[in-house]
């Protein structure tokens, strides 16, 4: 991904596979959000192709991946603030979600997946007076509401206390289990999304240095060099 | 308000309308004319413009194309079908800007519709004088006032009602999440190119069918005449006024401003424009809402006020 | 030949009008978001300024200019004060600051002009300045044309170089590429914003008066002006001040010979259709890497 003389993401290859829970991590200004722009439709990539369920989406805009089960967090959680938290949910429903049927359809109302992230009582809650911390819930809530087959998720831990956190990571892992979707995780809360994916990608520079089990990764030797002066990581991926 | 009294009240409030053209003056009913058509152009404005915050300044643009399909068209078809083509031809105009520039920015957007009525008007006066070596056109055989009226508390009943189908439809949805986060909305499924043009051909179409309607009241039309951007001003000050997000809002403020405008614009008519221009720049600095955003405000104090009235043995009912 | 010279010259003499008041308006939206619709509203008062100078104390419009710059400068200052600071103090994105500066410039634009009609009246005024034709190669132009070109050229460039140059010029530009950098390092944007504003609209008012050298001015002269600065900024660039001076003498250009092979009438729709044509094919501007 270009922007004029900057590359900003740089040859960086990615397969997720169904069910799969995989991590993107990497420093800061590594492409990781950027990546995740690519991956949802909102940035057309300047060379590359993107593939969905094998569907070519490469330059399609983004409401053709939400169609095609792609739905996405932002950094910063972009709810609607003026709407409930309940009519946020269901704008997912009526657009991207109503094109899907899905094996999962546990699913049925904005009531449900707000029960299942343990916002029933916020339903009526205008968004804009959330917490951060639920508001960052109810963007997943949102992403939810499309009914979609993969759910990319963009740090859902930062500004969060370590008791938030590891519910959030328990939430994600449900999401994947119970929900059958895959999930791809940005993360620099390194340590909680280490024990939690099965698969690891580190972005650095744009480019990607190393993709496979999280303890293989955290012992990658351009893994560590990448992060050093930064958190080094050890064995079983715990932030120094 | 729910979906089904909005449009019971319209119905009601069209029917008692109707009888205007027998129990009105000839003034007052010209007057309630144009209150009418000020409420069917700001209620069908805000239903785009005020759903997306892509404000439309091509309100005089529309206008004027469906009063000049009325002036090619009237000799020629049924009233009806003229009015329907004014409508329609402005609805296809919109369409067309609307796909090559809606999808800019907000402001650029603004800034080109602006410049759409300029646009219009000389492209008319090249073509009527190159082709139909006219400058301007006389309108003869127009229909009664009682028909032009009964037209144009039509068209505005149905914008108002379709405004109000539409806030309760997906559509409105969609405009609603486009003004608050198009990008958001665009990842959770909302193809927002489509849904912006259609919402602004539909709100152009009302523009155009006003303006087709009000046209016969001009024996003689021109250029300059029917593209008028005190009109398109009126527009937007009027939604911004009563609040650009709900339909009673710019109900209430046409009334207000075609009253005003008839009793003062002709007598200081500099002095009146100078007036609004400084009225809407207080409104958008200190009331970006509208009065309507002040509705709330007030119906919590006359809560407040009567829970404080009330005797306490009720008080303590409630609870 | 020489008409062909006739033509281009023409062309690029109005293109160079349009260069200043695009720079004026890029500075200001892409500094601050604020697309000031009644732009060209300053233009006119610019305009008239020059006018009231000539005839009532017989100064040059040449030697009026930079009193009228320093005069819209100030005038903008209190514009900024008064209309568009709170809008950036009170608005929560900003799609909000667009939207409501836009609001607000449609109402000063009605302001404005409505105060002209009522000051001056809505008859057309000019008066005669450099009007002897100059000959050049075998065509003819006008000298007080000569002049408006080679003074709009000038002011761009000054303008090139004072933004390249000077410590504000400096500080302008990085506000531009990075807000909050720029203002970490310490450059003050209650300070910068209604400088650069009150720039813009000195601008707008050195457009007008080289302008009432040439044609006949009247409360309503400003308004086709922002559009076409508007389409100018999307040629050359949105921040780009050297991209509105070349884009501006291009539409100038693509005018005047569109004009000719058509009609004067549809000069509007001529620079609509460049300006779509450019966005279709190079969205980021003509000039853009």
């Amino acid at each position: 991904m270009r922007f004029g003389g900057l590359v900003a993401v740089d040859g960086v290859d990615l397969e997720v596979r169904e069910r799969e829970l995989v991590g993107v991590i990497g420093p800061n200004g590594a492409g990781k959000t950027t990546f995740f722009h690519t991956l949802s439709g909102v940035l057309a990539p300047s060379a590359g192709r993107l593939l969905v369920c094998g569907a070519d989406l490469t330059g399609r805009p983004a409401h053709e991946f939400a169609a095609h089960g792609v739905a996405r967090t932002f950094q910063t959680p972009r709810v609607f603030p003026g709407m409930s938290a309940e009519q946020n949910v269901r704008f997912g429903l009526e657009f991207a979600g109503r094109r899907r049927s899905h094996a999962h359809d546990a699913f049925s109302d904005a009531r449900a997946i707000l029960g299942f992230l343990g916002l029933a009582d916020m339903a009526d809650v205008p968004a804009g007076g959330l917490t951060p911390a639920r508001q960052r819930l109810l963007e997943i809530g949102m992403a939810l509401g499309a009914r979609p087959g993969v759910l990319l998720l963009d740090e859902v831990a930062a500004g969060l206390t370590e008791a938030e956190v590891e519910l959030a990571a328990a939430l994600i892992r449900r999401v994947r289990d119970e929900l059958g979707l895959a999930v791809v995780w940005i993360e620099h809360a390194v340590r909680v999304l280490m024990q939690c994916v099965e698969r690891v990608a580190v972005l650095h520079q744009g480019r990607k240095i190393a993709d496979g089990l999280p303890h293989e990764v955290a012992r990658d030797a351009a893994v560590m060099e990448a992060y050093l002066g930064q958190d080094a990581i050890h064995e079983n991926g715990s932030a120094a | 308000m729910t979906l089904r009294a909005t449009l019971k009240l319209t119905l009601a409030a069209g029917i008692v309308l109707a009888a205007g053209p027998w129990v009105l003056s000839d003034f007052m009913l010209s007057l309630t004319l144009t209150c009418l058509m000020y409420a069917g152009l700001a209620v069908s404005w805000a239903m785009f413009s005020g759903a997306t915050n892509y404000l439309s300044l091509a309100t005089a643009a529309f206008f004027g194309l469906g009063a000049y399909v009325t002036a090619w068209t009237l000799q020629a078809l049924p009233w009806p079908v003229v009015v329907l083509l004014g409508g329609l031809v402005a609805a296809a105009f919109a369409a067309l800007v609307g796909a090559a520039i809606l999808h800019l920015r907000g402001a650029y957007f603004a800034v080109l519709t602006f410049g759409l009525g300029e646009l219009v008007r000389h492209a008319i006066t090249y073509f009527e004088k190159s082709y139909a070596g006219t400058v301007g056109r006389v309108l003869s055989a127009t229909p009664e006032p009682a028909t032009v009226y009964l037209t144009v508390l039509a068209i505005a009943m149905a914008a108002v009602c379709t405004c109000a189908l539409v806030r309760a439809s997906r559509l409105g949805l969609a405009l609603v999440g486009i003004g608050a986060d198009e990008e958001r909305a665009q990842t959770l499924g909302v193809n927002t190119r489509r849904v912006k043009i259609a919402a602004f051909a539909l709100s152009a179409f009302f523009a155009g069918a006003l303006g087709a309607a009000m046209a016969v009241r001009w024996t003689y039309i021109d250029p300059p005449a029917v593209f008028n951007a005190f009109i398109g001003f009126q527009t937007v000050l009027i939604a911004m006024v009563g609040g650009a997000q709900t339909i009673i809002g710019p109900l209430v403020s046409a009334l207000v401003f075609s009253l005003l405008t008839e009793f003062l614009r002709l007598q200081f008519p500099y002095l009146f424009l100078m007036i609004l221009g400084t009225l809407l720049i207080l409104l958008v600095l200190y009331l970006p809402g509208g009065l309507a955003s002040l509705w709330p405000l007030l119906r919590a104090r006359l809560a407040a006020v009567g829970a404080w009235l009330a005797p306490l043995e009720d008080r303590g009912r409630r609870g | 030949m020489s008409f062909w010279l006739e033509l281009a010259a023409s062309g690029l003499i109005t293109g160079g009008i349009y260069a200043v008041v695009a720079i004026g308006l890029n500075l200001q939206y892409g500094l601050m978001r604020i697309m000031n619709i009644s732009h060209g509203e300053f233009l006119m008062l610019g305009a008239y300024l020059a006018y009231w100078a000539h005839t009532t104390m017989q100064l040059s419009p040449l030697v009026a200019l930079p009193a009228i710059f320093a005069a819209l400068f100030v005038l903008g200052l209190l514009v900024y004060r008064l209309c568009f600071r709170r809008i950036a103090r009170t608005a929560p994105n900003v799609e909000a600051i667009e939207a409501r500066s836009l609001l607000v410039g449609f109402g000063l634009m009605f302001l404005v002009q409505n105060a002209a009609y009522l000051a001056w009246g809505a008859d057309l005024r000019g008066y005669q300045y450099l009007a002897e034709t100059v000959n050049i190669g075998g065509a003819l132009f006008g000298a007080n044309r000569l002049v408006v070109f080679a003074f709009a050229i000038a002011t761009s460039l000054a303008l090139l170089v004072a933004l390249r140059y000077t410590l504000l010029g400096k500080a302008v530009r990085a506000m531009m590429q990075s807000p909050t950098g720029a203002q970490l390092v310490g450059i003050d944007t209650s300070v910068l914003h209604p400088a650069v504003f009150g720039c813009g609209l000195g601008l707008a008012g050195v457009a007008g008066a080289l302008l009432s050298m040439v044609y006949e001015i009247s409360p309503s002269m400003g308004e086709p002006y922002t559009v076409t600065a508007l389409i100018v900024i999307t040629l050359g660039g949105l921040g780009s001040v050297s991209g509105s001076l070349l884009g501006g003498l291009l539409l100038g250009l693509v005018e005047a010979l569109g004009m000719h092979f058509t009609s004067p009438s549809l000069k509007m729709l001529l620079s609509y259709g460049v300006f779509i044509a450019v966005l279709l094919a190079r969205p980021r501007g003509l000039f853009a890497r």
